[in-house]
């Protein structure tokens, strides 16, 4: 009787820690419209704004860009590192990180180009004798 | 076409398997004969099946869509068998291959003695149903022109093929998923026989011989886990060996699972408590195959995930959660069947302190971990987000320590007695040493607490083991398997305090020949090579040669950088010295060309329009084309010379100049021109913008003027941006994996001699 006591005070002690670490670490989709408003770390899926400003910037190790979102909110995103894999031909992007002063400080970007891995008709088309 | 006939028939002789095991269960013992014909037959149609994709593959048969999407011509033989299961259909494939083949050595295993081999092989011929059924669905069988109807008429064959994803373009392919699909195959196996010995309500004998199985899966597959987190941090550059990506969790998850499994099945062998659990464990680890795949597969995860994940199709999607749920409903429904009996079992042993006790809470704390990644890996698909991966980290941490103090303190303790005082006296002796060396790594520089305790724990559980498999290994060598792989878990735990929490970074810039310090070492860009790679004769690959010298030794680093035709866009891979203590980690991230001027020498001007520089107030005229169209042949060809016609003014003099820019091949140089009254200031046509958009905005000329009494010409050298990192005993880590699994391989052996 005594053990399973224990047994279960350790349980739901374990459960509520993982419980609020888990809502501590959770990472809501967002736009960017909301981004601002929300002081912690989102994720924002968009595309990137080819005809604005991109740079790296070998000093801070930033990399600079403009993304406009699903809602067509854009806004200037500075990632912390270089410009990631495939970042040209990605179909869609997703940043995560926190707004700080109207610019997006990302830590991470995902990029998504499902198309490139899947083989399209027009590729074939011209593959042949 | 002979490929689908060969899946439709390896499925129609799986489900005559379940059929006819199921009736040999049933008692009718005539049908054993036909049904494990049945079983060897629907193996040999998937080996023929498969053995048929590869002849495929390898004499390229482009008219296959599966060949023409993941091979070409270009690859090398390796890499060119490696494409059987770089895509969707080609991995079931694998997978289902793996499963046939590990089936045979099953049925072969069952059929000696009373190994419930009716149950189990039913069922196991089940799963093969399901997984062949998915290959109906996605066949790699399909022609080009029903694939693609409408773009290629039937019968066309492409030349060659799209070739394979750069990503998977290493050695690492060649033997990274097959281990994997080795072990979540093998994963099938504890599943049959819990259910079989559930069916059959006998719970005593099956824990002996399915143990081997459960070691054996979980042996392999933590070689297949960790064999693609090498590749990762050896190849890809993803900085690290894990990144609690699905793809990852999803493999580490099960595998937790069989772990937890292996001690419980252990402690009922000992003291016949703990039935139910294991059942529920051995249950569980394939049910949580079944959903990784799902996660990994379905496309569920598509936002979430660095693994790109193609969405397979809604009747795979269907298949899969239907594969998923109906061996939920025969897990749950066995143990619901069987419920009185399963009620009547106690709950194991009443004392805490005996090995059984600490065996169970170790299971259960392990169990914690799964439910920690499953709860994370999951969440995308519950609500639109995700979980960052320091929450995997911050939970993991002191479930961690805690089992490595259980994994110590439970070899201490004894089977079902409990002897107080031997444990506290054995416990002095490993406590000391351990104190001592956490007290000297402390000193050294592991002053986080939480980490010293991390360290504490894993020397504790070093040394523990390490003092068993000297005493035991005089009397029986084969008996040390656990503690072997005990002690390549208590190494791989303080290779990653070591190697992570330790780790430093830094971005630099390499000039051109400048040598920069960083981490003791003297690091020198020396230009890049062009290399040839065989499998990939498309696109150019550099390496970028750094030299690195510490104490008068040196050794060249040679991070890659290349286009990819295929991904379209710039592959990396970073390069590493290995040293005894410390890994050197040089991952390329970029490439600063040398600009000609620099930004505030550049002023932009406007057709028409003047600008105030300094004193001087600029005027830009237009264009001086010497009588070349503008967007003509010689501009698109690249090959052509332009002016642009500055009128200069300060407020004495004014004076029309024309700096000219000469493309060859696209390649500019810059004619200066001056003032005739100015010589030190240079004036330099640097870049002409023409907007092609047709929005009415006015050309400009970006013009340069660069005084060479503030500035001499200085010109810079190309320059490499890398990230240098430094690992400390990460060799530690692997050492540790690599000795986790030989410990999982001896306790195979020493498992079957029991036998």
């Amino acid at each position: 009787m005594n053990k399973s006591l224990i047994g279960a005070i350790i349980i739901i002690v374990f459960l509520a820690i993982g419980f609020f670490s888990f809502m501590d670490s959770k990472i809501e989709y967002v736009n960017f419209a909301d981004a601002r408003d929300i002081h912690k770390k989102v994720e924002v899926k968009g595309q990137w704004v080819k005809d604005k400003e991109s740079n790296f910037d070998s000093g801070t190790n930033t990399f600079t860009f403009w993304m406009k979102d699903d809602y067509n909110n854009e806004m200037k995103v500075i990632l912390d590192g270089g410009k990631p894999n495939n970042f040209e031909v990605a179909d869609a992007i997703v940043v995560k990180g926190k707004v700080k002063d109207g610019t997006f400080m990302a830590s991470e970007v995902l990029t998504k180009c499902p198309s490139k891995y899947e083989a399209t008709g027009e590729e074939i088309k011209n593959s042949g004798y | 076409m002979v490929g689908k006939i060969l899946i439709y028939l390896s499925f129609a002789f799986s489900i005559l398997g379940v059929v006819s095991f199921f009736l040999v269960h049933t008692g009718k013992e005539k049908y054993l004969k036909p049904a494990r014909v049945f079983y060897l037959l629907t193996a040999t149609f998937v080996i023929t099946t498969s053995a048929l994709l590869m002849y495929m593959i390898l004499t390229h048969q482009f008219q296959y869509s599966y060949v023409w999407q993941q091979s070409n011509r270009e690859l090398g033989l390796a890499l060119l068998i490696s494409t059987f299961y770089a895509g969707q259909e080609g991995s079931f494939m694998l997978w289902t291959l793996m499963t046939a083949i590990i089936g045979i050595f099953l049925l072969r295993y069952v059929s000696k003695g009373d190994r419930l081999e009716p149950e189990v092989m039913s069922v196991y011929s089940l799963v093969l149903g399901f997984l062949t059924f998915i290959l109906i669905l996605k066949s790699p069988f399909n022609y080009v022109w029903d694939t693609y109807a409408g773009d290629v008429a039937p019968g066309f064959i492409p030349a060659d093929g799209r070739g394979l994803n750069p990503l998977l373009q290493n050695f690492w392919m060649s033997i990274h998923p097959p281990t994997l699909f080795v072990g979540f195959s093998a994963m099938a196996v504890p599943f049959c026989f819990a259910i079989g010995t559930l069916i059959k309500n006998k719970y005593d004998e099956w824990i002996s011989y399915s143990l081997p199985w459960l070691l054996f899966a979980g042996g392999v597959l933590v070689l297949g886990i960790m064999l693609g987190g090498y590749w990762a941090y050896g190849v890809l550059g993803w900085g690290g060996y894990w990144a609690w990506d699905p793809v990852e969790n999803s493999s580490l998850i099960p595998w937790i699972i069989i772990v937890a499994a292996i001690h419980t099945m252990i402690a009922q062998k000992r003291t016949g408590g703990y039935k139910k659990t294991n059942l529920i464990l051995c249950i569980l680890s394939y049910l949580l195959v079944l959903y990784s795949t799902f996660l990994t597969r379905s496309g569920v995860l598509g936002d979430s995930s660095v693994h790109s994940f193609v969405d397979p199709g809604k009747e795979v999607y269907i298949s899969l959660v239907v594969f998923m749920l109906t061996f939920l409903a025969i897990g749950i429904g066995a143990v619901i069947y069987r419920a009185k009996e399963l009620k009547t079992f106690d709950s194991g042993s009443k004392n805490i302190l005996t090995r059984e006790s600490a065996l169970f809470v170790g299971a259960v704390t392990l169990c914690a971990s799964a439910l920690v990644v499953f709860a994370g890996t999951s969440w995308p698909i519950i609500a639109s987000g995700s979980i960052e991966q320091d929450f995997y980290n911050k939970m993991n941490l002191p479930i961690a320590i805690l089992i490595s103090f259980i994994n110590g303190m439970s070899l201490l303790l004894k089977w079902k007695t409990n002897d107080e005082k031997t444990f506290f006296k054995s416990l002095l002796f490993p406590l000391i040493i351990t104190c001592v060396i956490t007290f000297a790594l402390v000193i050294v520089g592991v002053q986080d607490f939480i980490f010293a305790l991390f360290a504490f724990a894993a020397i504790f559980a070093f040394f523990v083991n390490a003092e068993i498999a000297i005493t035991i290994f005089k009397k029986n060598k084969s008996g040390i398997g656990a503690y072997v792989a005990h002690i390549g878990l208590s190494l791989f735990f303080l290779g990653i305090i070591a190697s992570s929490r330790y780790s430093q970074d830094v971005n630099l810039t390499l000039e051109l020949n400048k040598p920069v310090e960083a981490f003791g070492y003297r690091l020198t860009y020396l230009g890049a090579t062009e290399f040839e790679d065989p499998n990939n004769q498309t696109d150019s690959k550099y390496h970028f040669n750094i030299r690195v010298q510490q104490d008068g030794k040196e050794l060249l680093l040679k991070p890659v950088m290349y286009f990819s035709s295929f991904s379209e866009g710039v592959m990396k891979n970073p390069d590493i010295a290995n040293f005894f203590a410390r890994d050197l980690y040089l991952s390329p991230m970029g490439l600063v060309e040398p600009e000609t001027f620099t930004k505030d020498q550049i002023h932009e001007i406007p057709k028409g329009k003047s600008k105030d520089i300094g004193a001087l107030n600029v005027e830009f005229i237009d264009f001086n084309f010497g009588g070349i169209l503008p967007g003509g042949e010689e501009v698109r060809s690249g090959n052509f010379t332009v002016g642009a016609k500055l009128k200069v003014s300060d407020n004495k003099f004014s004076e029309v100049i024309e700096p000219k820019i000469e493309y060859k091949n696209g390649v500019p140089s810059y004619f200066v021109a001056k003032m005739s009254d100015k010589p030190n200031l240079n004036f330099y046509f640097a870049k002409m913008n023409v907007s092609n958009t047709g929005n009415g905005e006015a050309p400009t000329a970006s013009i340069a003027i660069v005084n060479t009494d503030e500035t001499p010409m200085h010109i810079p050298e190309e320059s490499l941006v890398i990230n240098a990192s430094i690992k400390p005993f990460i060799n530690i880590l692997w050492a540790g994996t690599a000795i986790l699994v030989i410990g999982f391989f001896i306790s195979i052996y020493r498992r079957r001699k029991d036998l």
